[in-house]
């Protein structure tokens, strides 16, 4: 039986590319989320 | 509850569904990495399906709700469905940059190259391009009327594009593969496989629950500060 193609590379790129889009948009929008949940009141 | 205490409401629930989703996320990536066999004709490439799939499941989502909610808005008037629109914007522009990026990284070692212009991957690109313009209209556009209305009318005309992208697979000869799960026969993917699948469609739906509800709530806080300089101003 022919073994299966040895395109490792591929699959490892496209989970790590997509891990950093995940993380650099979540705290983006995590950082957005903490600035709205500041009190306007409280002192700067 | 005041508004703006709903919204932070809103931004924390939001924060809490975004933890438990990205965690669900990497969870899944364990398993379709580790403990989901390698399909015997793709290699390891195939698992890029477990990603590619569920990102474009939950952009379609994303934007099918930009077009249901803004067509809402134009009929109820209500600030509340802009801004949720927006939101659902924002996240489907995001997962569907995901879906170009790992679609090439799939396509060149099974097909030999990193992109054809065939009708699914065309179409698709034209659904970013749109919502990019959806989100340069609104950022371009100052009076808060003007800028619901006229991207309600381009959410809608991109949201319209979804059944279209659905369909490409059948109304043309394409190099894109026909659904192996969204299909009437049923399922063609052995269970295990089929599992992986359905569990990371579940942790991606959760992250765009997550993301869009924390984006919601950041435009209502943003509103509702508005509101109170202008009723203390």
């Amino acid at each position: 039986m022919t073994p299966p193609p040895d395109n490792g590379a591929y699959m490892i790129a496209a989970y790590a590319i997509t891990g950093v889009i995940l993380l650099v948009y979540g705290w983006s929008l995590w950082r957005r989320g903490a600035a709205a949940m500041k009190d306007d009141s409280a002192p700067h | 509850m005041s508004n703006l205490e709903q919204a932070r409401a809103l931004v924390k629930r939001g924060q809490v569904m975004t933890v438990i989703a990205v965690t669900a996320i990497a969870l899944c990536a364990v398993r379709a990495l580790l403990f989901t066999p390698v399909e015997r004709f793709q290699g390891p490439a195939q698992k890029i399906f477990y990603l590619h799939v569920p990102a474009a499941w939950s952009a379609f989502l994303a934007f099918g709700l930009v077009g249901i909610v803004s067509g809402l808005y134009l009929w109820l008037d209500d600030r509340r469905l802009d801004l949720f629109a927006e939101a659902s914007a924002e996240t489907g522009t995001i997962l569907t940059a995901i879906v170009l990026i790992t679609g090439p990284i799939w396509g060149k070692p099974i097909w030999g190259a990193w992109w054809v212009w065939d009708a699914r991957l065309t179409s698709t690109l034209f659904l970013f391009f749109i919502f990019i313009g959806y989100h340069s209209l609104r950022a371009a556009v100052h009076d808060p009327q003007d800028r619901a209305r006229f991207s309600a009318v381009l959410g809608i005309l991109g949201a319209m594009l979804i059944p279209f992208i659905h369909l490409t697979v059948y109304l043309f000869r394409t190099q894109h593969p026909m659904p192996v799960v969204a299909r009437p026969e049923g399922p063609t993917l052995p269970g295990v496989m089929l599992l992986t699948l359905l569990l990371s469609l579940g942790a991606f739906t959760l992250l765009y629950l997550g993301w869009t509800t924390l984006r919601y709530g950041i435009g209502r806080v943003r509103e509702a500060r508005e509101e109170l300089h202008d009723a203390t101003a």
